[in-house]
C-alpha cells in the first residue's frame, strides 16, 4: 500500500519552497492588513511540516526492509 | 481580487498531486471490496483524518464562518456540544456493531437488524441526501468562485466535478480517504495563518472582546453575545441564534449531532475502512482532537471579522449583497484572505477552500457508491453476480453520482445561509435514524416492522412540522400554528419531533410484535456480542482516549462560556 506521508510530504515541501522563495525574492508582496512577511513564515512552516512526514515516511521503509 | 501567477501555480500542485494519488493506487483495485471499502486495510492515522475531512466540505468552511459573524462564538456548539459527544459515542458505543458485524454499509447493518424494508427506506434516503449534499456544496463553491474571483460558475463546477471523478474512478475509497487527508492537511495550512492574523490585527481575544462589547448588533443586542458560548443562552430572544439552552443541547447536541455522526455511511465509511477492530474505534476518537480546534481556524475569523468592522471601513467591512444590500457573510472568508493574504498566501488559501469543497463532494460519492452498489443495485437489480461485476457497477455508479452531485448543484439556490438548508435536509433524514439505531443497538426487543414504521413516522412529523411553522419567512405551506425566532430554532424542533416521534412509535410497534430470536441477533445488539477487550498503552484505547477529550471539551466550554 502506497504510504500517504510521501506524496502529502513532498506536497507541503514543494508548496514551501514556492512560498519560501516568494517570501526571500519578493518581499515587498504584501497584503493590505498584514505587516509580516506572511508567505516567509508560513512557507517555512510548511517546509518543516513536509521534511517530517518524509523523514518519518523514510524511517518506516527502512524499518520495513 | 486578482490572483497572480504564483496562486494559480499553487492551483496547479495541488491539482497534480490529487490526480497523482488516484493514479498510484488505480493498481489496488482488483475487488468491488478494494474499491469501495478500502478491503479493510487503512492505518488508523489516516481513517481518522479522513473521518473529519469527509464531513469538512466547502458549506462546512464558509458556512461556519458565515455563521460566526453573524452569530459569535456559539457556532462552535456545533462543535463542542453537537460534534463532539456524538463522535464519542459512536466510538466506544456504536463502532463494535458495526465493525464487529461485518457489514459493509450502514444499510446493510439495519438489514441485518431488522429488515429488508428498513434497510431500503434507509439506503434510498441517503443516496438522495448525499446527492443534495453534494449538489450543495458544489453550488456554494461554484458561486463563491464566481463572485470572488470572476470564474464562471459552469466551469468552476465542471472543473472540480471532473478531477473529483477520475481520482475517485481509478482509487476507490482509498484514493478518496488519502486526498481527504491530503485536503485537510491543507485547509488548516490555508486558513490557520488566516485566524492568528485576524485576531491578531483585532487586538487578540481580548481585543475582539472588547471591541464587540462596545458594538451594538442589527436586531438591537449588544456585542458581548458574539463573544459568549452558553451564557446568553436562557431566552431565545437574548442571543442572535434564536435559540433557547434546551433547544440547543437537546435539538443540536442530541438529535442532529448524534444523528449526523452515528448513523450517517458518509463518516462511519470511513471508519469501517480501518485495519481493525481497535483502529475502526480509536478514529472517531483521534479525529476529535482536531476536530474540538476547528472552531478557532473557521469560527474565530468570521468574529474577528466583525470586530475589525468596528474599527472604521479603511480596515474591514462586512461584504454586502449586490440586490439586497444586507451584509452577505458567506464571503467573509474570502474578503479576509483578500485583506490578509499576499500573492502565494493567497494561492494556499484558496486552494484549500477549493480542497474542502473537493473533499466534501469525494465523501458523498464514495458513499452513494458503496450504498448504491451493495443495497440496492446488488439487493435488487442484479444479485449473486461475479463479483468483477460488482467492481464495474461501482466505477459506472461514481460516474452516475457525479453527474447527479451536478444536477442538484443547479436546485441548491434558495437559501441564503447553506448551513440552515443542510441542517433541514438533516432533519428530514437523520434525526428520526437515531432513534432507530439507539433501539436497534442496545434493546433486543426492537423489531423489524416497528423500526420501519418509527422511521417513516418520524420523517412525516419532521416534514409536517416544517409545514406547519414559519421562521424567516420558510416553512408553513400548510397554515402557521408556530413562529419561531430564527431558522436554525425551527430545524433544531423539527429534529426533536422527528426523534420523539420515531422513538416512541418504534418501541410501542415493537411490543406489539414479534420479537426476533437471540440467536440472530448476535453480534448486532448490546448483551448478546462479545465487546473487545481493549490492551495495550492508553493512547491505544478507546476510553482513555475519550477521557482526555471530554476534560479538554470542558475547558473549551467553561474557557469561552
Amino acid at each position: 500500500m502506497l504510504d500517504l506521508r510521501v506524496p502529502s510530504g513532498w506536497f507541503f515541501t514543494v508548496l514551501g519552497l514556492i512560498l519560501l522563495g516568494m517570501g526571500l525574492f519578493a518581499p515587498e508582496t504584501r497584503a493590505a492588513l498584514s505587516d509580516a512577511n506572511v508567505n516567509l513564515y508560513s512557507g517555512l512552516a510548511m517546509l518543516v511540516f513536509g521534511l517530517f512526514m518524509l523523514l518519518m515516511a523514510w524511517r518506516a521503509s527502512r524499518r520495513a526492509a | 481580487m486578482k490572483l497572480a501567477p504564483v496562486d494559480y501555480t499553487i492551483l496547479a500542485v495541488y491539482f497534480a498531486f490529487v490526480l497523482g494519488i488516484g493514479w498510484m493506487l488505480r493498481k489496488k483495485m482488483s475487488t468491488s471490496g478494494d474499491f469501495l471499502l478500502s478491503g479493510r486495510s487503512v492505518p488508523v492515522w489516516i481513517t481518522s483524518l479522513a473521518f473529519i475531512a469527509a464531513n469538512l466540505g466547502a458549506q462546512e468552511l464558509v458556512g461556519m464562518s458565515a455563521s460566526g459573524a453573524k452569530y459569535g462564538i456559539m457556532t462552535a456548539h456545533f462543535y463542542w456540544i453537537g460534534a463532539i459527544p456524538a463522535i464519542l459515542f459512536v466510538g466506544i458505543f456504536m463502532m463494535p456493531f458495526y465493525y464487529g458485524s461485518k457489514a459493509r454499509s450502514v444499510p446493510e447493518y439495519l438489514k441485518m437488524r431488522y429488515d429488508e424494508k428498513t434497510r431500503t427506506y434507509n439506503a434510498f434516503s441517503f443516496a438522495v441526501m448525499t446527492i443534495f449534499s453534494s449538489g450543495i456544496s458544489m453550488y456554494a463553491l461554484g458561486k463563491l468562485l464566481q463572485l470572488v474571483l470572476g470564474w464562471d460558475f459552469n466551469m468552476s463546477i465542471l472543473v472540480s466535478a471532473a478531477i473529483v471523478l477520475v481520482y475517485t474512478f481509478l482509487g476507490g475509497l482509498t484514493s478518496a480517504i488519502y486526498n481527504e487527508v491530503l485536503q485537510f492537511l491543507l485547509i488548516v495550512a490555508g486558513f490557520s495563518p488566516l485566524a492568528i492574523l485576524a485576531v491578531a490585527k483585532a487586538g487578540g481575544w481580548h481585543g475582539i472582546q472588547a471591541r464587540l462589547g462596545a458594538t451594538t448588533l442589527a436586531g438591537g443586542m449588544s456585542g458581548k453575545v458574539m463573544t459568549h458560548a452558553w451564557t446568553y443562552m436562557g431566552s431565545p430572544h437574548s442571543n442572535p441564534m434564536g435559540v433557547e439552552l434546551f433547544g440547543m443541547v437537546a435539538g443540536l447536541g442530541f438529535v442532529l449531532s448524534f444523528g449526523y455522526w452515528c448513523t450517517n455511511f458518509l463518516v462511519i465509511q470511513r471508519a469501517m475502512a480501518a485495519d481493525s477492530m481497535n483502529s475502526a474505534r480509536r478514529t472517531p476518537l483521534i479525529g476529535a482532537f482536531p476536530k474540538m480546534f476547528l472552531p478557532f481556524i473557521v469560527i474565530v475569523p468570521g468574529i474577528a471579522a466583525v470586530a475589525l468592522a468596528s474599527m472604521g471601513p479603511s480596515v474591514y467591512s462586512i461584504p454586502l449583497d449586490a440586490t439586497t444590500h444586507l451584509p452577505n457573510y458567506n464571503l467573509v472568508i474570502t474578503t479576509l484572505m483578500a485583506r490578509f493574504y499576499p500573492a502565494g498566501m493567497l494561492g494556499v488559501g484558496l486552494t484549500g477552500l477549493v480542497a474542502s469543497f473537493m473533499s466534501g463532494m469525494a465523501g458523498n460519492v464514495t458513499a452513494f457508491n458503496t450504498v448504491w452498489t451493495y443495497d440496492i443495485y446488488q439487493t435488487y437489480i442484479r444479485p449473486n453476480a461475479p463479483d468483477r461485476h460488482y467492481l464495474n457497477v461501482g466505477r459506472a455508479t461514481t460516474v452516475v453520482g457525479v453527474l447527479l452531485s451536478i444536477g442538484a448543484a443547479y436546485v441548491a439556490t434558495k437559501y441564503d445561509n447553506i448551513m440552515d438548508l443542510l441542517q433541514l435536509v438533516f432533519g428530514f433524514v437523520n434525526a428520526p435514524l437515531f432513534a432507530t439505531f439507539l433501539l436497534g443497538m442496545f434493546w433486543k426487543r426492537g423489531t423489524g416492522h416497528a423500526a420501519f414504521s418509527g422511521l417513516v413516522t418520524g420523517t412525516v412529523a419532521a416534514s409536517l412540522t416544517w409545514c406547519l411553522t414559519v421562521a424567516e419567512g420558510k416553512g408553513g405551506i400548510l397554515g402557521t400554528v408556530y413562529t419561531f425566532p430564527s431558522a436554525m430554532a425551527q430545524s433544531f424542533w423539527i429534529a426533536l419531533m422527528a426523534f420523539t416521534s420515531c422513538f416512541l412509535v418504534t418501541l410501542v410497534v415493537s411490543l406489539a410484535t414479534k420479537p426476533r430470536p437471540a440467536k440472530d441477533l448476535e453480534g448486532l445488539v448490546y448483551g448478546l456480542t462479545k465487546i473487545p477487550q481493549d490492551r495495550g498503552s492508553w493512547y491505544q484505547r478507546p476510553a482513555p482516549l475519550a477521557v482526555i477529550i471530554i476534560a479538554i471539551l470542558l475547558v473549551l466550554n467553561i474557557w469561552f462560556a
